[in-house]
């Protein structure tokens, strides 16, 4: 074949391509589905391989998004590119330091020499296997004492890099999932219980022989797996009825009812306890029983609890009505923590940014942004502390570039292990910073 | 520039435009002379293309790639030229790359070839160990004496000096596009010109376009000099079948890697292996296996355009992969799988390492030096090495006095593993700078030697051997319920099924046989076909089931430096098994199912497609060529349109199964 052939046919696979970029006008509705299809305008435009990254300052100004033109074209088959919601302005207070809303917590820490002063982090998977949560705990116990590494639960089904446990029933080991029954708070509904007594991590584990046989008698072996995790001492959180020795890192547990966690702690200094909650939203606090919450809350010197959720609202909602019910069910359950906390200091997390696939390219979910800011106007309007993963990563787009240098995963959600470290080691520092100021 | 890219095939219309002018074929009446030089204009012209590639894809590290081509070219230059039977040089030989004549005897080297030759090797190795294993190595200093080492870019410092200050970054050693690539290539020359299987290259631009041709640059195949240096000289022929067949090369490759691999990357596979976690053992396992398709369709999809676009421009690359899915022993797959390292392995490094017919300095030298690496990565100094000490005596005294009378084939045998693994545990260095590719290389080389000492096992034996393997497995699982003893007991205990059945079968063959003969020859035969395929089946099936597994140390980011990487690399291994074998979670694997059943879908087909037999994929490719002209265009328009849809679906969001 002449190579002129070979080069006419290249040009009218080019020209019948192009031809399509002029005609068909971006999608087609094939039944639900819909075809895409780029516009030449769309072919030669120059594409960032992420949005750039929004600076700090321009943060603190007001959103001015405007609404997108959702014009639907006059084709009958033809839609125009999916028509968004325009997201609100959401006027921020950006002047305000939210970490006076710390003061009782600063204070409380005076008295770590002599007692507990406790920290619950709770949050959704991306503070799992102690991420985030060991950071600030290393800072606050190099400066104010304390050991061990908090709570867990009594069958670690995700496992933490900071305690590797084994379960043993009946002298076997066995896999946490074939251990005694776990109810959930923030599980699907089979793993729920109706009574709202999961205890302080929202999860509880029922040492009973009629759910799971040979679940009365249950040790557990958490072996340390970084210096500053080293054993010190054990609690146990249970019902009455269940007994319970302990020697070195293992703890035998035995009797009949309800196991609400483990904990290796020192008896003063700061204890910070890692609950990492799957899935959540961060909407399930006011399903856990509140006189529970309470007491433990009291008796258990919490000064400072860290709630860390809103990532798993983004990627399921486009509307920013649903992500405005999702801030007030979150406004809800801070009161919520705060009515059984009274004495505690509050810490909300926002998410961090999060990418998503259009047309082939990483782009920020725009939520996140919105969600960022509804959180802080909440967190300033119920005396609570914010600290904007968002906005502390560099805006949208940032978690692309954190990709690149190896501190987030490729599902441009979920940071990597280094990633973890250094956002623990920001917020850790940010509430140390708090205290000196 | 990406070969997935629009602007790849903007650049390429443009590129063919002045190449269909330059190539245009001659008329009779001009004189070869003429003829001549529009092929050296060719040549010229895609070197100089091929460089711009280069350059738009790595910037300034085309001047390393035109420094190993300039100094391979001289080297080779310098070489002794090769002489016939009465002694005289071969000036005049007409063609350049041949074997040698029928009858001619080369003469021995000389030192200063031999020097030569070290001296090619050595600028060539010292840069990929620079560009790709400076890490590894100042990694490995500090873990051994305890120093601070860090790395520190000579090339950068250097440019620095010709550019504004801080320019370029001492600190970080990128990793040129390609060089893997494109340094096998022009130590294959060296080696080839120096063991006079060919003649070195006259022009440098022609040696240039060899080492340079841009559609195997960046991502092979490795395309060895006595392959592809006769294609310089021959003028643009293109039949009418090959133009459809390298039509249908490209748009398979655009499917394979944008459908099979990104999409399943992106929906699945990335984020189970980046957070194994946070999947269930069901999830893991899916994931594990997508991933073996993702990296073929991946690796394999890039070759197919690269074998594609070179086709359209008159010039044939070797095949790089063989359906490697298909074999039915480790050995066989690293026949069929990136088959154009594999001859290189094997040309390069296992036959002069003595193959299958001895073993010598280098072997030793080899496998002490692993034995080495191993243990100053691990730590585990006696415990890595007194056992490897004993072992390479044994060897030693086996080989010189026990051994010296044992038959041939059993020699053979100790020499091929011996051999065979050593290139296995360096092809998985070659893949990256990190212990898990050593460690995958030498599971490899192990699963290799494994399959070879099974099949020389007679049935009572291998019963034995399974059994006891199963069992042994089976009472570890019941004392310590360990995730990976639970998966090597599943697996074991799956081989020990497989095995059974063989085993009884071969036990009852000659009854069977004696009954079958009896009702018919016919029944037998088609008794006797649908057993053999069916063994056929379940040797690919565990074939696959174990290069999948050895693949949970083959993935680790490249932007990493190898301590993190390693990190990585372990914590995703053990993390994947510890699911696997622990938390497997039956009641989610319908809503998994539904939930990603596109992935599923992709998958699923993906695999199909890889296993139809080969003679209904040749007929499919020749009716694709065979299409009018036209008809072509409206094909390629809608591959184009479909592959396009999968560019721009919207991600799978994250969907909590486990909690």
């Amino acid at each position: 074949m002449k190579p002129y052939k070979v080069l006419i046919f290249i040009v009218c696979c080019f020209a019948s391509l192009a031809a399509l970029c002029v005609v068909l006008p971006g999608r087609i509705a094939v039944g639900d589905k819909e075809l895409r299809w780029p516009t030449l305008a769309e072919v030669f435009e120059e594409k960032e391989s992420a949005k750039s990254l929004e600076s700090l300052d321009s943060l603190e100004t007001l959103e001015t998004t405007e609404p997108q033109d959702t014009a639907i074209s006059e084709g009958q088959d033809t839609i125009a590119p999916k028509p968004k919601p325009p997201i609100p302005k959401v006027p921020v207070d950006s002047v305000t330091d939210s970490r006076m809303f710390l003061a009782a917590f600063y204070a409380s820490l005076a008295e770590s020499s002599d007692r507990v002063v406790r920290v619950l982090h709770y949050g959704d998977s991306q503070i799992e296997e102690d991420r985030m949560s060991q950071q600030i705990r290393e800072k606050l116990q190099a400066l104010y004492g304390g050991q061990g590494c908090g709570l867990m639960p009594l069958a670690q089904t995700i496992p933490n890099k900071t305690v590797h446990q084994q379960l043993r029933m009946n002298g076997r080991f066995v896999q946490p999932a074939q251990g005694p029954r776990r109810y959930l708070v923030y599980g699907p509904k089979r793993d729920q219980r109706e009574d709202g007594m999961y205890g302080v991590m929202g999860q509880v584990t029922m040492m009973n022989d009629s759910l799971v046989k040979g679940s009365e008698e249950v040790t557990a072996v958490c072996t340390p797996l970084i210096p500053t995790a080293q054993y010190t001492r054990w609690k146990v959180f249970a019902d009455t009825s269940i007994h319970y020795t302990f020697a070195g890192d293992t703890v035998f547990l035995s009797g009949h009812g309800a196991v609400y966690g483990l904990s290796q702690e020192s008896d003063k200094g700061v204890i910070v306890d890692n609950i990492p909650m799957r899935g959540c939203l961060g909407l399930v606090f006011s399903k856990m029983d509140g006189t529970q919450l309470s007491s433990f809350y009291r008796d258990q010197h919490v000064k400072l609890i860290i709630m860390q959720f809103g990532g798993n609202a983004i990627p399921f909602n486009e509307n920013p009505g649903t992500i405005s019910g999702i801030v007030k069910g979150l406004r809800e359950q801070v009161q919520y923590v705060q009515s059984c906390a009274p004495e505690a200091s509050i810490l909300f997390i926002g998410p961090s940014d999060m990418l998503t696939q259009e047309e082939g390219e990483w782009i920020s979910y725009p939520m996140v942004s919105y969600m960022d800011r509804l959180l802080r106007k909440m967190a300033l309007e119920e005396n609570i502390a914010y600290f904007s993963l968002f906005r502390w990563m560099g805006g949208a787009g940032s978690m692309k570039r954190w990709q690149e240098i190896g501190l987030a995963g490729s599902d441009g959600v979920h940071f990597t292990r280094a990633g973890a470290r250094k956002a623990g080691n920001a917020v850790a520092e940010w509430i140390i910073e708090g205290i000196k100021n | 520039m990406l070969f997935t890219q629009f602007y790849f095939w903007a650049f390429f219309a443009l590129v063919f435009a002045l190449f269909a002018l330059i190539v245009e074929r001659p008329r009779q009446s001009r004189s070869k002379s003429k003829v001549e030089s529009r092929l050296h204009l060719r040549n010229v012209y895609l070197l100089f293309v091929s460089w711009f590639f280069y350059y738009k894809t790595s910037g300034l590290f085309l001047l390393i790639l035109a420094f190993v081509t300039l100094s391979d070219w001289i080297i080779a230059k310098n070489l002794s030229p090769r002489c016939s039977t009465d002694g005289h040089w071969q000036s005049d030989r007409a063609e350049l790359f041949t074997h040698p004549r029928e009858g001619e005897k080369a003469p021995p080297r000389s030192k200063r070839d031999f020097s030569l030759l070290v001296l090619s090797v050595v600028i060539d190795l010292g840069l990929l160990a620079y560009f790709k294993y400076a890490y590894f190595f100042t990694n490995m200093i500090n873990d051994l004496f305890g120093t601070g080492f860090r790395v520190f870019d000579i090339f950068a410092y250097i440019g620095n000096g010709f550019s504004e200050a801080g320019r370029f970054s001492v600190d970080t050693i990128v990793l040129p596009v390609g060089i893997s690539f494109y340094i096998f290539q022009v130590i294959s020359y060296t080696a080839d010109v120096y063991r006079r299987r060919i003649q070195p290259v006259k022009n440098i631009l022609d040696f240039g376009f060899y080492v340079s041709f841009f559609p195997q640059l960046v991502a092979g195949p490795i395309v060895r000099a006595e392959e592809f240096i006769p294609q310089l000289y021959k003028p643009y022929r293109l039949s009418r079948r090959a133009f459809g067949i390298a039509v249908f090369w490209i748009l398979n490759g655009l499917a394979k890697k944008i459908i099979m691999s990104d999409y399943l990357a992106v929906n699945l596979i990335d984020r189970v292996f980046d957070n194994p976690l946070l999947f269930s053992g069901f999830e893991n396992l899916f994931a594990l296996f997508a991933y073996s398709l993702q990296v073929y369709a991946d690796f394999s999809g890039y070759t197919d355009i690269a074998i594609g676009v070179a086709m359209l421009m008159g010039f044939y690359l070797p095949m790089n992969f063989n359906s490697p899915y298909k074999s039915q022993s480790p050995q066989e797959f690293w026949r069929r799988w990136h088959m154009s390292l594999g001859r290189w392995l094997k040309t390069y490094l296992y036959i002069p390492l003595g193959g299958n017919r001895r073993i010598g300095f280098g072997t030793y030298f080899w496998l002490s030096l692993i034995a080495f690496v191993s243990a100053a990565l691990t730590g585990w100094w006696w415990q890595i090495l007194v056992p490897f000490g004993v072992f390479i005596a044994g060897v030693w005294v086996w080989d010189h006095w026990i051994g010296k009378n044992a038959s041939v084939e059993r020699r053979k045998l100790l020499y091929a593993n011996l051999n065979s693994f050593i290139t296995q545990v360096l092809g998985g260095l070659w893949h990256g700078a990190s212990w898990n590719f050593i460690i995958w290389g030498g599971i490899n080389g192990i699963g290799m030697i494994v399959e070879k000492i099974w099949r020389g096992m007679n049935w009572h034996v291998r019963m034995a051997c399974i059994s006891l393997l199963t069992g042994g497995l089976w009472l570890a699982v019941y004392y310590t319920n360990l995730p990976a003893w639970r998966l090597f007991a599943v697996w074991a205990s799956a081989i020990w099924i497989g095995t059974t059945i063989r085993y009884i079968w071969w036990l009852v063959t000659p009854y069977s046989g004696a009954v079958l003969q009896r009702s018919g020859l016919t029944a037998k035969r088609s008794y006797s076909n649908a057993v053999t395929a069916l063994g056929k089946a379940w040797a690919v099936i565990q074939t696959f089931t174990f290069i999948t597994f050895t693949r949970l140390f083959f993935r680790s980011s490249s932007n990493l430096d190898p301590a993190t990487a390693n990190e990585v690399a372990w914590a995703t291994a053990k993390n994947m098994v510890n699911q696997i074998g622990g938390a497997w979670n039956n009641a989610i694997i319908p809503d998994f199912l539904w939930e990603y059943r596109w992935v599923v879908a992709m998958f699923v087909a993906g695999m199909v497609i890889h296993w139809l037999p080969t003679n209904w994929k040749r007929r499919y490719r020749l009716a694709f060529s065979a299409m009018p002209l036209w008809l072509m265009v409206i094909a390629v328009c809608v591959a184009i349109v479909v592959i396009y849809q999968f560019v721009s679906a919207e991600m799978q969001p994250f969907i909590y199964f486990q909690f």
